[in-house]
């Protein structure tokens, strides 16, 4: 517990200092990434505790960023004088309603049915919006500029940084506090047995539609830090999208545990950022990623984090590091090995290419890993074949011997060791 | 018996139930006394755990009536009744699995007090609910397993816990469902004393397959055969009523 405080208050020092030596675009990054983290620890209070699957939180997320707009709007016409730095208020306040609304008819029923009104109503705003000039103001969307205020000009991004990094705190923390409450207990009675809640005298209707319109609320504080880095929202906010995006994030991170969303959303994020700058299979790269934690550690990079600091006392770590090491390097050769397959198709396959062969009648080398390659050399082919196979015979033999050494010091809880296992299923 | 004596608590007036076309409560009258341990029997197919959940609400009665302390609750929802002092366990295992067993018990002791949308205070310092839940642990003999989560508890430590569970929100009439149902013969035992003890003082219910534990724990005995009951009485009257020998227990000895 005192070792996690520390790592917070590490984590949090850094994002307070590290950013201002950061050029704006890696700002713009972070700030994305935190309203990913808010939005994913929000929705995660619906899936991970709730036990409520929703494929329609764009709605909400989307909800926030509109009201932030308008007010903004407001504001910038000298309507409303309204301080820049609450503004999540109002988008916290109306993303609330609308999820109270919204949840009490969703809520009536659970499992796939209630995934499907929520997707139903998300996709009703999306397909109102662009028509709705007024109110959404139609396919090009709302504009507006953000006012000074509090001796702020928010002019920079590093000062919408930090505005959006206290409110992703303070939010994270609310939302932390909540799993400590009574109510965040019941939470998790509800996501285990609702009926049996029931029997015991909680109102589970009412219940669920609470966890939903506070679930909603902390998504419209995601969305309102959006509108208000961006200046615009348009009814592309609503889309499928962003609300496939959110479940990614959660389940990557893990919806188990409490800090699992968050560490997905900002690795995804990130990751999205670096990559999508380098090669257009940046999705692909994601995708790949999702299926792999799916399959291979279902309780997701949070699920593997906590495994490993429940059992850190049981663990004998030297003799880890060894198998741990070779994991890495082999885990290394079989994502070169990809890696390099899919750039060189992006390249050879892409129209520019066969335009160059077209015109010039010959295949050109390509540039992958800072080398040139002849699309035709048996090497080029064999490449990737001598760092995919060796890599998976070693990702197999290091998983393996992992297991073996997982399962020694397993004493006598046996669950604990649930998720690694599955982590190394991959292997056999 | 001094129970004869006590005032009605369960009072069930001509309960009818059908699905459909299939009528599954013909017509049921039934008397559950302050503080006695009545046993619902009776074959498969019978209906008994359609009357028990007719009682807790699970299901709306097609017909009649039921009566808590006078109250009427037939047509009530499941939580309503539940606050009014009747609660039940469940015939399968009905546990909030990935919880641990202390805040399986604490989650009713949080009902008992009424603690239902409590957002704005920490559960922990809360100490009479705290203490409360961790003495309902020990009166179901799972102190020692207070931490563990629900799932990883065995089968009759489960079953317990579920006791502990319905004991938690205060209620004063129980319904168990079969709860010594899958059972060796030592954890029946077991569950039987357990059940005696912590329903001291208590109105309870039960649906029961083990005649020795009907008889042995029981103060009246109701056979319920094709939605009507049968006969209500001692486990003496039962055993010696022809009816019920021709209807239900004769038919058990074949078997």
């Amino acid at each position: 517990m005192r070792y996690a405080l520390i790592a917070i208050l590490a984590l949090l020092a850094l994002l307070i200092i590290a950013p201002p030596l950061l050029g704006t675009g890696w700002q713009y990054a972070l700030i994305n990434a935190l309203i990913a983290a808010l939005f994913a620890a929000a929705f995660n209070l619906l899936v991970g505790q709730g036990g409520m699957l929703s494929f329609g939180h764009a709605a909400y997320f989307g909800v926030g960023a509109f009201t932030v707009i308008h007010l903004m709007q407001s504001v910038e016409y000298g309507d409303i004088p309204f301080p820049t730095v609450l503004l999540p208020l109002a988008g916290a306040a109306v993303s609330l309603l609308c999820g109270a609304l919204a949840g009490f008819f969703a809520t009536m029923r659970s499992g796939v049915y209630f995934a499907l009104v929520t997707l139903a109503l998300a996709e009703l705003l999306h397909s109102l919006a662009p028509h709705w000039d007024e109110m959404f103001g139609g396919e090009a969307g709302l504009s507006s500029m953000r006012m000074p205020s509090l001796g702020f000009t928010f002019g920079s991004t590093l000062e919408v940084y930090y505005l959006t990094l206290s409110w992703v705190v303070i939010c994270i923390g609310l939302l932390y506090a909540y799993t400590r409450t009574p109510f965040g207990r019941l939470t998790l009675a509800l996501r285990d047995n609702e009926q049996r809640i029931r029997f015991m005298g909680f109102n589970a209707h009412g219940t669920k539609i609470v966890v939903f319109a506070i679930s909603a609320m902390f998504s419209g504080v995601a969305g309102s830090l959006m509108a208000i880095s961006n200046e615009t929202a348009n009814y592309s906010v609503f889309s499928t999208q962003v609300s496939a995006l959110v479940v990614l994030h959660t389940f990557v991170g893990g919806s188990t545990i409490f800090f699992g969303p968050i560490v997905g959303a900002c690795v995804l994020s990130l990751f999205t950022f670096v990559v999508s700058g380098v090669t257009h299979s940046w999705m692909l790269y994601q995708g790949i990623i999702f299926v792999l934690v799916m399959l291979f550690a279902p309780k997701g990079i949070g699920g593997v984090i906590q495994a490993h600091i429940e059992q850190r006392h049981a663990l004998p770590w030297k003799r880890l590091a060894a198998p741990y090491a070779l994991a890495t390097l082999a885990g290394l050769m079989v994502a070169c090995a990809t890696v390099f397959v899919v750039q060189s198709l992006e390249i050879v396959l892409s129209r520019e290419y066969a335009a160059a062969v077209a015109r010039t009648g010959e295949y050109a080398p390509y540039t992958v890993f800072a080398r040139e390659w002849q699309v035709f050399h048996p090497f080029t082919w064999l490449f990737p074949v001598l760092l995919l196979v060796p890599g998976l015979y070693l990702l197999r033999r290091a998983f393996a011997r992992i297991q073996t050494l997982w399962d020694k010091d397993d004493d006598d809880d046996g669950d604990i060791a649930a998720a690694p296992r599955e982590l190394m299923e991959g292997g056999h | 018996m001094d129970t004869v004596m006590q005032p009605d608590v369960l009072v069930i007036d001509d309960l009818q139930k059908h699905f459909g076309g299939l009528e599954i409560m013909r017509g049921v009258d039934l008397t559950i006394k302050q503080g006695e341990r009545h046993a619902l029997v009776g074959p498969n197919g019978a209906g008994k755990s359609t009357l028990f959940n007719l009682i807790s609400g699970e299901h709306r009665p097609s017909g009649g009536r039921i009566y808590l302390r006078g109250q009427r609750i037939s047509g009530l929802k499941p939580e309503q009744i539940s606050r009014r002092g009747l609660t039940r366990s469940f015939q399968i295992t009905n546990v909030f699995s990935r919880m641990s067993a202390f805040e399986n018990i604490r989650i009713g002791v949080m009902a008992r007090h009424g603690i239902r949308f409590n957002l704005y205070r920490r559960i922990k310092p809360m100490r009479a609910i705290n203490d409360e839940a961790h003495a309902l642990l020990q009166q179901v003999r799972l102190d020692h397993r207070a931490d563990n989560l629900a799932s990883d508890l065995t089968y009759s430590e489960q079953r317990a816990l579920e006791i502990g569970m319905t004991l938690a929100t205060g209620a004063e009439v129980i319904l168990l469902d079969e709860p010594t149902a899958g059972m060796s013969r030592d954890e029946t035992a077991y569950m039987v004393e357990l059940i005696r003890q912590v329903t001291e003082g208590k109105t309870l219910m039960m649906v029961e397959h083990d005649m020795s534990v009907v008889f042995g724990l029981c103060d009246r005995i109701s056979v319920l055969v094709y939605g009507r009951i049968l006969a209500t009485g001692t486990p003496e009257e039962i055993r010696s009523n022809q009816e019920v020998q021709s209807a239900y227990l004769g038919e058990e000895e074949e078997h």
